[in-house]
């Protein structure tokens, strides 16, 4: 009943969430016509320095439909809704009031009431990781193009480990404080801090969480960003740690 | 612990930063008993059950509860597992169904009573497809209390039940509990600073103030023991220092001296006589002086 309770919390936030990454998707995919007549233009755009740079090279990489997902999709949208969806799945459940305390009188421990919070928002996560992706491969045909099933469940998988140090992030605060905007606010802060800092400073841009959930190795080498993807799961791992030994501390 | 106490404290302690909740609470609630805990707004009522629940860790001292250690995970679920609980807000999920919260509560506990599921649901008319955050205060302390009886407990923990309440539906609530306990085996401890509902339900009582149990014991004994003898002089009331056990007050007003004990009137007596007071009244003393005295003599 523990995991019906969390589903029932939860639910408008994944649904939502998962209805307008699926939009998203759809979207993108959709859309290949539209930019298949406006890439010619794109050569007449004469703009310097590191956004002239980086316009090119995604007019470049948009040229082959495979490049055009990867940097319209699972390099931009899906990384940054993906983000913004495990950060509102982390927050809320285990000290919002006004129901901690009837959960606590339960004969349940703390341990196993994080424990299926934790794995609610996990699977809800996974979810959201992957469906919309799917529909990439499912989708393609429609605009006369193929896309691989599992180029797209690697890239989910990817972004799955990488939305989870957001969520364990969010799930983490949520230990801390007792209303929702703090956790949200702060974990939110966090995400665009990181992305910024991995815009800005170039070095840690080839180590950057954004580029694990991008999975920008494996869209240009075929290689899986297995550091990456270890030190994200460590990252979740601590966190979730730490957030059940809050909870478990805690006085309500 | 002997195995009539259902709830024993020792010198528990509960600091919050530099303000102490509970400073050495002394407290033993015996099997069978409904047992009020009185005390002011701060005293440290809702405090101790949050102990005795496991929402909160003492600073020092013990807590045990059917035996068990409070402050213990794995026998906290334990005693969780044998009490019912409602809590001063009467927490519940406001995204429920009454039936969804039923079901969902049901689901813990193997002993829970379906048979007083269904009386309670008729005797309360909670309507089962209305969402706990559209109910009114009285409907969702009524849901709150079958939620707590149904479970097939030993003991039931209750702060502030009928807070908020209207009179009807706090006479309603406290009938349902009377006539609960009364055809189940169970201990009822319950925090309050409403006198007249703890006169009204209660066999026992600790006074509880600034975290620290100043009264406890059988309530019929405390009206016993507590009286106030007045005494009228012929001039004005001697000033008398007493010897006596038990002595709460004492206070001259002119030829009347009021003296207010915790130990009969038979020592106060015996001591006045000397002094030839015109007349002597012995008089009993309600719970709510004794609360009032207690709790102004510790200030």
């Amino acid at each position: 009943m523990l995991w019906y309770k969390c589903w029932l919390e939860t639910r408008w936030r994944f649904l939502i969430g998962l209805a307008v990454l699926a939009c998203s998707a759809a979207g993108v995919v959709l859309f290949w016509p539209k930019l298949m007549e406006l890439l010619p233009l794109a050569s007449s755009i004469d703009v310097g320095g590191e956004i002239g740079r980086r316009i090119k090279e995604s007019v470049e990489v948009s040229r082959e439909y495979r490049g055009y997902i990867w940097s319209q999709w699972f390099g931009e949208k899906a990384t940054e809704l993906g983000t913004l969806a495990a950060v509102v799945l982390g927050v809320g459940g285990l000290l919002s009031r006004p129901s901690a305390l009837f959960t606590l009188s339960l004969p349940i421990s703390r341990n196993r009431l994080f424990a299926t919070r934790a794995a609610a928002g996990i699977a809800e996560l996974l979810v959201l990781s992957l469906v919309p992706s799917l529909f990439i491969p499912l989708l393609s045909p429609a605009v006369g193009k193929s896309y691989g099933i599992g180029d797209a469940m690697v890239h989910s998988v990817c972004l799955f480990i990488g939305a989870g140090v957001f969520f364990s992030l969010a799930l983490l605060l949520s230990t801390v404080f007792t209303d929702l905007w703090r956790p949200l606010l702060i974990a939110l802060l966090a995400a665009v801090a990181l992305g910024l800092s991995e815009q800005l400073v170039r070095d840690l841009h080839g180590y950057g969480l954004f580029r694990v959930m991008r999975a920008e190795a494996y869209f240009r080498k075929g290689e899986l960003p297995w550091q990456g993807l270890l030190a994200c799961a460590a990252a979740s791992a601590a966190m979730l740690y730490g957030a059940a030994i809050n909870l478990a501390r805690r006085d309500f | 612990m002997p195995e009539s106490l259902v709830i024993e404290t020792a010198d528990l302690r509960k600091h919050f930063g530099q303000v102490e909740g509970l400073r050495g609470l002394d407290l033993q609630v015996p099997a069978g008993s409904i047992h009020g805990f009185l005390g002011r707004n701060g005293a440290g009522k809702t405090t101790t059950l949050k102990i005795l629940l496991g929402m909160m860790r003492p600073t020092g001292g013990s807590a045990q509860v059917f035996g068990m250690a409070a402050d213990r995970p794995d026998s906290s679920v334990e005693i969780r597992r044998r009490t019912g609980f409602v809590s001063e807000d009467k927490d519940l999920y406001e995204y429920m169904t009454v039936e969804q919260m039923i079901r969902f509560t049901a689901a813990f506990y193997p002993r829970w009573r379906s048979d007083l599921e269904q009386r309670y649901r008729r005797s309360f008319d909670l309507p089962p497809d209305r969402e706990v955050k559209a109910l009114s205060r009285g409907m969702r302390t009524k849901l709150a209390l079958l939620l707590a009886l149904c479970r097939g407990a030993e003991l039931l923990i209750l702060d502030e039940p009928t807070s908020g309440l209207d009179p009807a539906a706090t006479e309603e609530v406290l009938q349902a509990l009377v006539a609960h306990v009364a055809s189940e085996e169970m201990t009822v401890f319950f925090s309050s600073h409403q006198i007249a509902e703890v006169e009204q339900i209660a066999d026992r009582v600790t006074i509880i103030d600034h975290g620290q149990a100043v009264i406890t014991g059988a309530l019929e004994d405390l009206r016993q023991k507590y009286r106030r003898v007045q005494l009228v002089f012929d001039g004005d009331a001697p000033q008398i220092v007493f010897h006596a056990a038990g002595i709460v007050r004492v206070e001259r007003n002119g030829r009347t001296l009021t003296v207010v004990s915790s130990a009969g009137s038979e020592g106060i007596i015996e001591e006045t006589g000397a002094f030839n007071p015109v007349s002597v009244d012995v008089l009993p003393v309600t719970l709510k002086e004794i609360f009032l005295e207690t709790v102004l003599e510790e200030n």
